[in-house]
């Protein structure tokens, strides 16, 4: 593939999203198009290319840009729909 | 950093609920509006929005179909308001800053360090004079001069630094440790060194003057040892004329020293019965607030400690605190034993010799005996010592009768 072979960075070319997670705390996350649901237990994000749901306990979101976002709380799964 | 920005433009925490909130949180990010601490209870969303930002929440409001309400207000946006219709309090804050700066304007405190013969009485009034005092103007006092003006008026002042610390002026002196030289006065006419003492020489260097005793002499109490003028002589041996000069000599003589001291039989002492009360007061200036007064026993000492509150210590504000600690003491009478008596006096003894040795005076023999007598105990001797004697007194001016004689031979 053209993105593989001259080493581009997906996130950029194919509008992959990009989580980070510090522990079970604290999540960043980029390449979003907005909240699809958010509840205390739940948040589930549109990418470009898919959903991402955070489950868990007490979550908040610390900031909420359009181009990154914090959520913290007690994160016990990550799905990709 | 960012919360003191966020503070400075001022911002509010929201109450969303209704339609679809997560619509509106999506088209706040669309406008690049930010939102944060956004927590959800039951079916409504809290969150914090910036002030601009929350005046272009309108048409977002009418197309997701929610309800916003203000619940709180951060930020100086909202407080410079409050603070302006607070006209008394903000009268007051500006007074009350005016008066710290303008009271910063003055010198309130005047501390002396490194002061040994001078002692502050003498330096305060001299500072005095000089118009220095607690509670002048900062800009009246000219350090440089005042350091020039303490080593003129001091002469024993070899280094000054005067320095203002807050509103405290600080000068440090340093004293001359060497005696002052004053230039030995030239007088007419010879001085003589006579004897003080009777004794016997032991020895004798003379550097100015004629030596009229010896080593082993025996002289008497006023005798003259070296003698003020030189005599000039003609060629037959007589007398010319005397050149009159103050005699110097270093002459030590041995002589006996007479020492008596008395002890009475009893003495009074403090015994404490070790029944202490505290008191506590708060002074101000010279006023003092006791918390209780009058004084608690028929026979007492009293310790007082005084402390200045550390806050102040900078500001010189004279407010003190401290204690009165009262001990309840009876004075008994006590009989010296003779061997306790015999350690005081010999002590005492000990001491006078240490006061003699510190002198430059060297004990060749002493002679003490103790004993009783009138309800004292009475220590009685005496000190055979070598020590340096020598008073100067005016050469009495001797005429020469035959200078007349002599001019007319010429």
């Amino acid at each position: 593939m053209l993105v593989e072979s001259l080493q581009l960075p997906k996130d950029v070319c194919m509008g992959a999203l990009r989580v980070n997670m510090t522990g079970n705390t604290e999540v960043w996350i980029e390449n979003y198009k907005g909240i699809l649901e958010y509840t205390g237990q739940t948040i589930l994000l549109q990418g470009k290319t898919g959903q991402v749901c955070f489950e868990g306990n007490r979550l908040t979101i610390d900031y909420y840009t359009n181009e990154d976002m914090k959520i913290s709380g007690c994160i016990t799964c990550v799905r990709y729909l | 950093m960012i919360k003191f920005l966020k503070y400075l433009k001022g911002y509010v925490r929201i109450k969303v609920w209704g339609f679809s909130p997560e619509r509106f949180m999506n088209l706040c990010s669309n406008k690049n509006i930010l939102l944060w601490d956004i927590v959800k209870e039951g079916d409504v969303y809290y969150m914090s929005i910036s002030l601009k930002a929350f005046y272009q929440l309108r048409p977002i409001v009418k197309k997701t179909g929610t309800k916003v309400v203000i619940l709180k207000r951060y930020g100086l946006p909202f407080f410079v308001p409050v603070m302006l219709s607070r006209k008394v309090f903000v009268l007051g804050l500006l007074a009350c800053i005016t008066f710290w700066m303008w009271s910063s304007l003055f010198i309130w405190d005047i501390e002396l360090s490194g002061n040994y013969q001078i002692t502050d009485d003498v330096f305060m009034s001299f500072l005095k004079e000089s118009d220095i005092k607690a509670g002048m103007l900062k800009n009246e006092l000219d350090l440089v001069t005042l350091e020039k003006e303490i080593r003129r008026y001091f002469p024993e002042v070899t280094w000054t630094s005067a320095k203002l610390d807050g509103t405290k002026l600080q000068i440090d002196i340093k004293e001359n440790d060497a005696p002052i030289i004053t230039a030995s006065v030239e007088e007419e006419g010879g001085r003589d060194l006579v004897a003080n003492y009777d004794g016997t020489i032991t020895s004798m260097i003379v550097r100015t003057g004629v030596p009229t005793v010896s080593i082993g002499d025996t002289v008497e109490n006023g005798t003259i040892l070296v003698e003020g003028k030189i005599p000039i002589y003609n060629e037959d041996a007589t007398v010319r004329e005397y050149q009159y000069v103050a005699a110097d000599a270093d002459i030590y003589m041995e002589h006996m020293i007479s020492y008596e001291d008395k002890l009475p039989f009893d003495y009074i002492q403090k015994d404490y019965t070790g029944r202490t009360k505290t008191r506590y007061f708060i002074r101000f200036g010279n006023n003092e607030l006791k918390i209780e007064s009058g004084t608690p026993f028929l026979v007492y000492d009293c310790i007082i400690k005084e402390y200045k509150p550390a806050l102040f210590e900078k500001l010189s504000i004279p407010v003190f605190w401290g204690s009165y600690t009262y001990r309840e003491y009876m004075n008994v009478e006590y009989v010296y034993s003779l061997e306790q008596a015999r350690q005081i006096l010999e002590e005492k003894i000990s001491e006078f010799e240490t006061s003699l040795e510190e002198k430059g005076v060297q004990i060749i023999e002493k002679d003490v005996k103790m004993d009783s007598g009138g309800g004292n105990w009475i220590v009685s001797g005496e000190f055979s010592i070598i020590e340096q004697i020598g008073l100067n007194k005016d050469t009495v001016v001797e005429e020469i009768l035959d200078t007349g004689e002599n001019e007319a031979d010429e």
